[in-house]
């Protein structure tokens, strides 16, 4: 039965995909400012930070105000408790892209230590996980949130990678250290980045099942290997 | 019986409370069937004896004139060696035809003819007195229970309603015949018998009226007034036709009552004997009311101790007495009849 | 304490798309006037006192939740509304006003039966009257005058769409109404409620008796009717006032001890005792 209530429920979950959505186009552009050396994309990405965080304050209060006054049970309430998680991790991330928009600003003032492939590929797939993590929001898709967890080794990896990089380069030619720093930098906000992006979609399959599977080992465990028959050509 | 399971919890009590229990429900059905028993054995005797004399084995099986005709004496005689009974009218006119002047006969008042008389009066007397107790006892049924302010005043009131009904009717006759019949100038009179047999029915038509009006939910009440409706139309359209039911019932008491009783019409308005039926020789139409009538208990208490005892007038009383039983009943039933189409109607 | 300036925006708007009701925002347009005012209000049964010195003020077209523990007082003040309380023997105000459109009820000119046409009542145990259907939502109509039976049949077909029954008994208008389920029954009561169209609806505890499902399609009806009728509703479910009410009143031992908007009566209230008795800590 339709309650007059559910539409306060429908616009809780708007108010959620806008975030989302405005959390990956906030990173998706402070990564562009960097790559495209563009500071004036990487200040309008500082200004819209602005925005996330409104949004965050006015999920958590709308929340709070439904759990008050509608006493939601259920898949209703696993809905309003991941959408004030989720709208945490959200915000974090605008801050993330934010971090990484000032440092682009800071690179461009100087030539670029080398061309920018690592980077972007680790922010490809970090926003690939935001990306399917609040999909799974829209459609429930477990398998899908599970390996965005799992993903997240991708990213830890490529990061420890890039730290050894550049600190053969810091060390070979001492006068690219403050380049290779922010760059670490960026480096480390997008492995958050993608951190972020492994809570959502853990806290997707909380709501999709009631299952909380944060810190378990369920999910740290490297995806097996595949036991069929391979089919040759 | 062997028990070959052991004892459980839900096992069976022991026999000695069994017993009691299985004894008692004995005692309460033995009462029962002895107050049934008296009950049929009372009526049976006058549905016996009594539809002797007011069936007949010949076609139309009824004995039309017991029931349409005036009481008359009766007349034994002999006549050509037979033995012969007839009626007043029809012995003058047996005498007139055969030329016979005055013979020896035999005399039984009352117990020829009929009891038309009677049973219109006593018809009169129930419809009529039945019409004025449900007015006035509906009435102060109504005030009681929903406009008067509860209190000592009302407790008292209440108190004397009860007190009434267990006033001796020889009572109520000899209070009616001092009211009525001659503070009032009404003489011995319908009006007079009404009212007396009213005001003695009151008190269980009061008091039955006031508790169906009790077991009308609240909640009407108080829906209709909320509505905006004034307190009369809420009693009238809201409460009262859902008592009416509860009502007739009492109403029904009522006329078995009013129907038997001898005393209050004894003074008020019965006569012995007579010769008019009520709606003959009336010189105004009120005077219609200001009449005595014949009735069917005074006439069977007649019959039966003001007069000599023998098998003709036995005839007379079992007779009556079972015509006035079916009189009532027929009453009853009607009222029942109609109460049961009430409770269709206003069902709640 | 009665708040005045904090009224109506507090209230969400669902109709509106996906912008969330502004929760900080005190609009700058006037209050909303009172459509009752209840100003410092005593009521005696017999010597005792059920209602101390209350002071009310209810919102045209919003609906106001009484609550409290048993004995509070909310059900006769309710009661004082429409002035069924003059029912009972001995009872009386002692000093204070209620005044509804700035009439007070209580003064001599005044009819009671013109009040109660306007304040209109739906009672805790549902109590349809054993006519039918069509009879009893004509029924104040018909006390009032009304006879012309197209007329009649209009006004059963907007109370029951109104009161969301007509669907369920529009083929058997002629049926008894005790016949109805529970829920349908306490809706036929509703439905014959507005059927005189009143300003105010007062309900007691209008879902004490009826299953969730019943419950939540009155709880519906409610939101639907408050678009129209200014509702007052005592209730003991205090999710049901935090559901379906714009402001609270929280009522004990005859007192009032606060009355705020639903939000802030369930988030953040002013009063301690308020708060233990939402939170079910209370006694």
């Amino acid at each position: 039965m339709k309650r007059f209530f559910d539409a306060e429920l429908e616009t809780f979950r708007s108010q959620l995909i806008l975030m989302g959505e405005t959390a990956i186009e906030q990173v998706r552009a402070a990564v562009q400012a960097l790559v495209e050396t563009n500071p004036t994309l990487a200040k309008q990405v500082i200004a819209a930070d602005d925005k996330l965080d409104r949004l965050e304050v006015e999920i958590d209060d709308e929340a709070v105000r439904y759990m008050n006054l509608r006493a939601p049970i259920a898949s209703d309430l696993r809905l309003v408790i991941v959408g004030m998680k989720a709208s945490h991790d959200l915000e974090r991330v605008g801050d993330e892209a934010t971090s990484i928009a000032k440092r682009a600003i800071k690179l461009s003032a100087e030539p670029p230590l080398k061309p920018y492939i690592d980077l972007p590929r680790m922010a490809t797939i970090a926003l690939e996980m935001l990306r399917d993590a609040l999909d799974c929001f829209l459609q429930v898709d477990e398998a899908r949130a599970i390996a965005v967890c799992k993903r997240d080794a991708e990213v830890d990896n490529l990061n420890r990678q890039l730290y050894r990089e550049l600190t053969s380069f810091m060390i070979e030619k001492p006068e690219t250290i403050s380049r290779a720093i922010e760059l670490m930098f960026i480096s480390k906000s997008i492995e958050r980045i993608a951190d972020h992006a492994t809570n959502i979609a853990e806290e997707m399959i909380y709501l999709s099942h009631g299952r909380d599977v944060r810190h378990s080992d369920e999910l740290k465990k490297p995806p097996a290997p595949p036991t069929g028959e391979v089919s040759r050509p | 019986m062997p028990d070959a399971a052991p004892s459980h919890v839900f096992h069976r009590r022991s026999t000695v409370i069994r017993r009691q229990e299985a004894f008692l429900a004995w005692v309460l059905r033995s009462a029962t069937y002895l107050v049934l028993l008296s009950g049929a054995l009372l009526l049976g005797n006058i549905i016996w004896r009594g539809s002797q004399t007011v069936f007949v084995p010949r076609p139309p099986f009824v004995n039309v004139a017991f029931l349409t005709q005036a009481p008359e004496s009766l007349y034994m005689f002999e006549y050509q060696g037979k033995k012969m009974e007839l009626g007043d009218q029809a012995f003058r006119q047996f005498k007139a035809e055969n030329h016979l002047g005055d013979i020896k006969a035999e005399s039984y008042v009352y117990s020829a003819g009929g009891i038309f008389p009677c049973i219109v009066g006593t018809v009169l007397l129930v419809v009529g007195s039945m019409v004025i107790a449900l007015l006035l006892g509906v009435s102060a049924a109504v005030y009681l229970s929903e406009y008067a302010k509860q209190g000592r005043f009302i407790t008292m009131i209440r108190l004397a309603i009860l007190n009434l009904a267990g006033v001796p009717s020889i009572v109520f006759g000899l209070f009616g015949f001092g009211l009525f019949v001659i503070f009032l100038g009404w003489n011995v009179s319908l009006l007079a018998g009404w009212f007396t047999l009213a005001f003695m029915v009151l008190p269980v038509i009061i008091t039955a009226s006031e508790e169906s009006l009790k077991a009308v939910p609240r909640g009407f009440r108080e829906g209709s007034l909320a509505l905006g409706a004034t307190k009369w139309q809420t009693i009238y359209k809201n409460v009262l036709p859902y008592a009416l039911p509860g009502i007739l019932t009492s109403s029904i008491l009522g006329i078995a009552r009013v129907a038997g009783e001898t005393a209050p019409i004894m003074f008020t308005a019965a006569y012995v004997v007579r010769d008019k039926l009520p709606w003959e020789g009336l010189t105004r139409w009120t005077d219609f009311f200001f009449q005595g009538v014949m009735a069917l208990p005074y006439h069977i208490y007649v019959v039966s101790s003001k007069i000599p005892q023998n098998e003709y007038t036995e005839r007379v009383q079992y007779g009556s007495a079972f015509v006035f039983m079916l009189i009532v009943a027929l009453i009853a039933t009607t009222s029942i009849l109609l109460r049961n189409k009430l409770r269709k109607r206003y069902k709640w | 304490m009665p708040s005045a300036s904090n009224p109506a925006h507090m209230e969400n708007n669902p109709a509106k798309a996906v912008a969330f009701p502004a929760t900080t925002d005190t609009p700058a347009g006037a209050v909303a006037a009172p459509i009752i005012d209840i100003q410092d209000l005593d009521f005696y049964y017999g010597r005792n006192r059920a209602l101390d010195g209350i002071t009310l003020q209810i919102q045209e077209k919003k609906v106001t939740a009484l609550i409290g523990p048993s004995g509070c007082g909310k059900s006769t003040l309710l009661r004082c509304l429409n002035r069924m309380n003059d029912l009972i023997d001995d009872t009386r105000i002692g000093r204070g006003t209620i005044r509804i459109h700035k009439v007070d009820i209580y003064q001599p000119d005044v009819d009671v039966i013109e009040l109660r046409k306007r304040v209109g009542m739906v009672f805790q145990k549902s109590n349809p009257f054993p006519k039918s259907i069509y009879e009893n939502v004509t029924y104040g109509l018909r006390i009032a005058g009304m006879n012309n039976r197209g007329q009649l049949d209009e006004v059963v077909e907007r109370s029951l769409r109104g009161a969301a029954l007509w669907d369920e008994v529009k083929d058997r208008l002629h049926e008894s109404g005790v016949g109805l389920s529970g829920g349908q029954q306490q809706r036929l009561c509703i439905a014959r409620a507005i059927a005189v169209e009143p300003e105010i609806i007062l309900m007691d505890e209008p879902c004490s008796a009826l299953d969730p499902i019943a419950t939540a399609k009155v709880e519906e009806l409610i939101h639907e009717l408050k678009r129209t009728y200014t509702i007052v509703i005592v209730t003991h479910n205090m999710q049901q006032a935090a559901r379906v009410s714009d402001r609270t009143a929280f009522f004990y031992l005859g007192k009032l001890v606060e009355y705020d908007q639903t939000r802030t009566i369930f988030m953040k209230p002013a009063n301690p005792q308020t708060e233990a008795y939402v939170a079910g800590r209370f006694g």
